[in-house]
């Protein structure tokens, strides 16, 4: 049952994922890119991971995917942009990336070839994580944390700039 | 009082002779006693520009056809162009006219002396064909820009039975519709900079905020507002043009339906001109129960003001309050004269009717009970934090660009100028109440509100003191011209019969001349220009509105600004669009 | 409870939220009626009840019109997002102590992930609508729902700290004592004000707007469409009661009366009091409400975060 549940949302993920790269529409490929992401996340909770799983959700899906509508709404992209972007969609254009991905993919096989199971299949409860983050990785997380106040930053300081320069042209 | 107010206006004419030469202006009496001068239109410019210091505001202008008039001024053309100006401090007006001949239809602009000709202007050149060299924008304003003819003209057919029957082809059609495609170009408005494309966004003609069908082209830079175009003429009915149809009498229900908040209001400034046009003297109880009743239609075009403004910031509730109050309201006015929103009650010479019996009672509890609910209102609405954050400093202007863009009423009034025609030049009766003028300082969004809500209580004010002193007599003069004339000897002797048939089936003949009384109306100054030519319709009806002038002004006052602040802005300005458009 | 017992209980959910935001539309204008000194709808059955089938054959019969010009499949589909990712918000709400669909040990991330989800109905609607007014209003959702998410979640956190878990019905019994909003006032004052946002309903109705954006994102929406929006605004407005309630007042614990009373009145009042909101309070200006967004609430919040654990960790030890 489980496993079935599993396949299913790997097919999900998978197929949304492909959908989304042909996409000429930008709407339509972030629809599905954010089922894309639904279905990870469910895959997350199946392996034992509702941690993951939710914050899959709230921040991928529920945040970040937010924001890329956002941009699109701002640019209004129309036609136009639509036309471009089935050029950029030519097979012409798939080639190396496609040799770069059945590369690592070929790679990901051989790996999953070798070590037997890649989870324990047992369930990690928030709390756990969150002792793993704040215990052990704290070091990482504090690096992550610094990481993002500095992109803060710097995306306040960009923002700010440009607002200088709207103002003075007015 | 008169004779002090006719030799204060001879020093402005005195020096206007002293200044150009007497030669170079022609003086035509007229029966309000306002100084008309005829003038070249060479000297238009220079003779405005130096009246400009002491005659702040252009009230009006607008154009007379004058090729069927008979009684016409020796100075006068084909067409006359007529500047209305008016002076604060001394409260008078002057008239300068210009006459210009058909195949020559041709007066300088004046939008650099003031600002707010630029609309009178559009709207004369597409009412009458004359043209105002040097003007920026001289496109047709108040009709659709396929329209054949001048309408106001005397030439033009006034009702739909008189031209072809209407058709519409697809020729036609297509011709409408290339009419309708939106060109920011056309509107003066750039479509991108190296920046920023710009969106635009048609806001109305239908659209919940814009009270009536009132358009704004937008030009927008995200939410923020980077130029604005009003689009007016939606509601237009062609009003002045009526007026040269109904008998003076039968004209009055549509004054009703020009602000249509205001009722009787409109009938006042009307019917005043008129009897200053006749020379009749309204009797003491009849100018008494005007102010009454013209104060109680301020009251109830303030109380929509007040919900349709807190609405308008997005709060739900205080609209219901406030129409519940301007329900009581008309059940007052039901009971007095039998209509509600239009009840074209005033006369020629008086009202329609004497009060009835134990009106005194449903006034006083109106007005017993009205302040505790504007206190409760000033509570909920006024006070309330985010309904100023909204508002304060959103849609500002100062007393000299208000003066420049001839903005009268509350909205002048809440940039600190502490002026009103109802103390400062009393008409009708005025000067026997008791008020204040309420007057705020910042001139934005908030202080318009402000000045509103204390005209309220000022109203309350006087209606009370009608309602304690209400004089005693006949509800209309005794005037002959007075409409509808006596009925009680009609059947006693012919004289008054043949009298009172042609004065209700002709109605009265006003003599020649002309005449306009400016009054404080709800929203600001309302006057109707009548020129008599001696007969049973007026020659030419013109309307000076408030509102016409405020809406000029929303571009200057929202840049910059974003949608919701051009929302209070709107709110807060009060306009009706039949104001507008006429 | 049993697997088949929580299914039963899903389905009994599932018809009790929509038939109760359909008769919360007709009671919504009652309220507002007796608030605004008028009736509102009472002439459809005893006290206008009637009025909600009416609504709804109303809107059952109406065009089921997509405009020409909008990206149809997307237009379709908007709006039943907002209806599914509510519906499956109340999976984890906890009506009594063996009264609930399911009991995550994640229950209150996905009660946020769910309402997160919630705002694609918005964004998609807009997206899809192809009209400006409806672009406005998508703007306004995105940057609305993006930064009162931010505190929404972090308000709760205080709750979370004080219960040592995410589980709601853990939230709950932890609260046998004493009733969070006393511990956690800061946070219900800033979980409320985000949970108007997140259902986007008056004072914080921007993306809607009436007055400024006629209609925003769903300007172009009839008939039973319009409807789905209408339903899922209200299953948010009822959703968010009932996370308040078990968050912050103890959810199904009172004395005598049985523990699912006790939550439905409770929700019942804290509705109330939203539509009162509703009807007192006027709308702020967008870049006033992010401003507020930003700079208090979100302080506030870590405040509360800070505070609650600072005190936690010292009751500890």
């Amino acid at each position: 049952m489980m496993e079935s549940l599993f396949y299913i949302a790997a097919v999900v993920a998978l197929s949304a994922t492909i959908l989304a790269l042909t996409r000429a529409n930008a709407a339509h490929a972030l629809i599905y890119l954010i089922v894309s992401l639904l279905a990870v996340a469910v895959l997350f909770f199946l392996l034992g991971a509702p941690f993951a799983a939710a914050l899959e959700i709230l921040i991928y899906a529920g945040a970040i995917m937010v924001l890329f509508v956002f941009v699109i709404m701002m640019l209004n992209l129309g036609e136009a942009g639509e036309e471009s972007e089935r050029k950029g969609l030519h097979p012409r254009n798939w080639i190396i990336p496609g040799i770069m991905t059945a590369l690592l993919f070929m790679e990901l096989v051989y790996a999953l070839e070798q070590v037997p199971a890649l989870t324990s299949g047992v369930a990690v409860s928030p709390k756990e994580v969150g002792i793993m983050l704040f215990g052990p990785y704290v070091l990482a997380v504090e690096l992550a944390s610094m990481l993002l106040m500095a992109g803060l930053v710097g995306a306040y300081h960009l923002g700010r700039r440009f607002n200088v320069r709207n103002v003075g042209s007015n | 009082m008169l004779n002090a107010q006719v030799s204060n206006t001879n020093t402005t004419v005195d020096d206007l002779f002293a200044r150009f030469g007497e030669h170079v202006f022609e003086l035509q009496p007229t029966p309000d006693n306002t100084p008309t001068l005829w003038l070249d239109r060479a000297k238009l410019v220079e003779v405005l520009s130096h009246l400009k210091p002491e005659f702040p505001m252009l009230l009006d202008l607008f154009g007379i056809d004058e090729r069927l008039r008979e009684h016409r001024h020796p100075a006068s053309s084909d067409f006359t162009v007529v500047y209305h100006l008016l002076n604060f401090s001394r409260c008078e007006e002057i008239r300068l006219k210009v006459g210009v001949a058909m195949g020559d239809l041709c007066v300088p602009t004046t939008v650099g002396v003031y600002p707010n000709a630029n609309w009178y202007e559009r709207e004369a050149w597409d009412m009458f064909g004359v043209e105002f060299s040097g003007h920026p924008n001289l496109r047709r304003i108040l009709l659709p820009p396929t329209w054949v003819g001048h309408a106001l003209r005397k030439d033009h057919p006034a009702r739909a039975t008189e031209m072809e029957p209407f058709s519409l082809d697809d020729e036609k059609q297509a011709r409408e519709m290339e009419a309708l495609t939106f060109r920011p170009e056309d509107w003066g408005m750039q479509r991108a900079t190296e920046d920023a494309e710009y969106m635009f966004l048609n806001l109305g003609p239908n659209h919940p905020s814009v009270h009536g069908v009132f358009r704004i082209a937008l030009q927008l830079d995200g939410e923020v507002v980077v130029d604005s175009v009003p689009d007016i003429g939606y509601h237009h009915r062609g009003a002045e043009k009526m007026g040269e149809r109904q008998s003076w009498h039968s004209y009055i229900p549509y004054t009703d339906r020009i602000d249509y908040l205001g009722g009787v209001m409109n009938n006042m400034a009307y019917v005043m001109s008129v009897e200053t046009l006749a020379g009749i003297k309204v009797p003491d109880r009849a100018r008494v129960i005007r102010i009454m009743m013209a104060e109680l239609f301020r009251i109830s075009s303030h109380l929509v003001f007040y919900g349709t403004f807190a609405q308008d910031v997005g709060q739900m509730s205080p609209v219901f309050y406030m129409f519940a109050d301007r329900e009581r309201l008309f059940g007052i006015v039901e009971a007095i004269t039998g209509g509600r929103m239009h009840p074209a009650w005033f006369r020629i010479g008086g009202v329609a009717q004497d009060l009835p019996k134990g009106w005194e009672k449903l006034m006083r509890d109106f007005i017993d009970s009205m302040p505790a609910r504007l206190d409760h209102y000033q509570k909920m609405a006024m006070d309330n934090s985010i309904l100023k954050q909204r508002t304060v400093g959103i849609g500002t202007y100062n007393t000299q660009e208000a003066l420049d863009w001839g903005v009268t009423g509350p909205n002048l009034r809440a940039t600190g100028m502490d002026w009103d025609l109802r103390r400062d030049r009393p008409y009708g009766g005025y000067e026997q109440f008791d008020f204040e003028v309420p007057v705020a300082s910042n001139g934005d969004s908030y202080d318009r509100a402000v000045v509103r809500v204390e005209e309220i209580r000022q109203s309350l004010r006087i209606i009370r003191q009608c309602l304690d002193n209400m004089p005693e007599g006949p509800y209309k003069s005794e005037h002959r011209l007075t409409t509808p004339p006596p009925k009680e000897n009609t059947l006693q002797d012919i004289e008054t019969l043949i009298h009172h048939f042609l004065n209700v089936s002709w109605g009265p003949a006003i003599p020649a001349g002309e005449a306009s009384v400016p009054i404080e109306a709800t929203k600001g100054i309302n006057s109707y220009h009548l020129v008599s030519d001696g007969g049973t319709t007026s020659y030419r009806t013109r309307i000076r509105t408030p509102s016409f002038p405020h809406l000029q002004q929303i571009p200057l006052i929202s840049r910059g600004l974003m949608i919701p602040d051009l929302i209070a802005i709107i709110a807060s300005i009060d306009f009706v669009m039949a104001d507008v458009d006429r | 409870m049993s697997d088949l017992g929580s299914m039963y209980f899903g389905l009994f959910l599932l018809l009790a939220t929509i038939g109760g935001a359909a008769v919360l539309t007709w009671f919504e204008r009652r309220l507002l009626g007796i608030w605004q000194d008028r009736y509102g709808p009472n002439r459809l059955g005893p006290f206008g009840i009637g009025q909600v089938a009416a609504d709804m054959i109303k809107l059952l019969t109406k065009d089921d019109w997509v405009p020409p010009f909008s990206d149809r499949v997307v237009f379709i589909f908007a709006p039943t997002t907002i209806v599914v990712a509510m519906m499956l918000g109340f999976a984890v709400v906890p009506f009594g102590p063996d009264l609930y669909v399911i009991d995550l040990n994640i229950g209150l991330l996905f009660f946020l992930g769910m309402t997160s989800l919630a705002v694609y109905s918005v964004l998609l609607a807009a997206l899809a609508s192809n009209n400006k007014y409806a672009l406005l209003g998508g703007l306004r959702s995105a940057a609305q729902m993006i930064s009162y998410e931010v505190f929404m979640g972090l308000s709760l956190m205080g709750v979370v700290m004080l219960t040592g878990s995410f589980s709601m019905r853990a939230i709950v019994e932890a609260q046998a004592d004493l009733w969070n909003f006393i511990p956690q006032f800061l946070g219900l004052f800033t979980f409320m004000i985000a949970g108007i946002a997140e259902s986007h309903r008056l004072p914080f109705d921007l993306p809607e707007a009436e007055h400024e954006l006629t209609a925003g994102f769903h300007t172009e929406y009839g008939g039973m469409k319009f409807a789905m929006f209408m339903l899922g605004e209200y299953l948010g407005l009822i959703l968010i009661s009932c996370m308040i309630v078990a968050l912050f007042f103890g959810g199904w614990l009172g004395p005598f009366l049985p523990p699912f009373v006790w939550f439905c009145l409770k929700t019942f009042v804290v509705i109330c009091f939203f539509i009162l909101l509703r009807a007192a309070i006027p709308r702020p200006r967008y870049d006033q409400l992010m401003t507020w967004g930003w700079k208090y609430m979100l302080p506030l919040t870590l405040l509360n975060v800070i505070l609650t654990g600072g005190i936690a960790l010292a009751m500890k030890a």
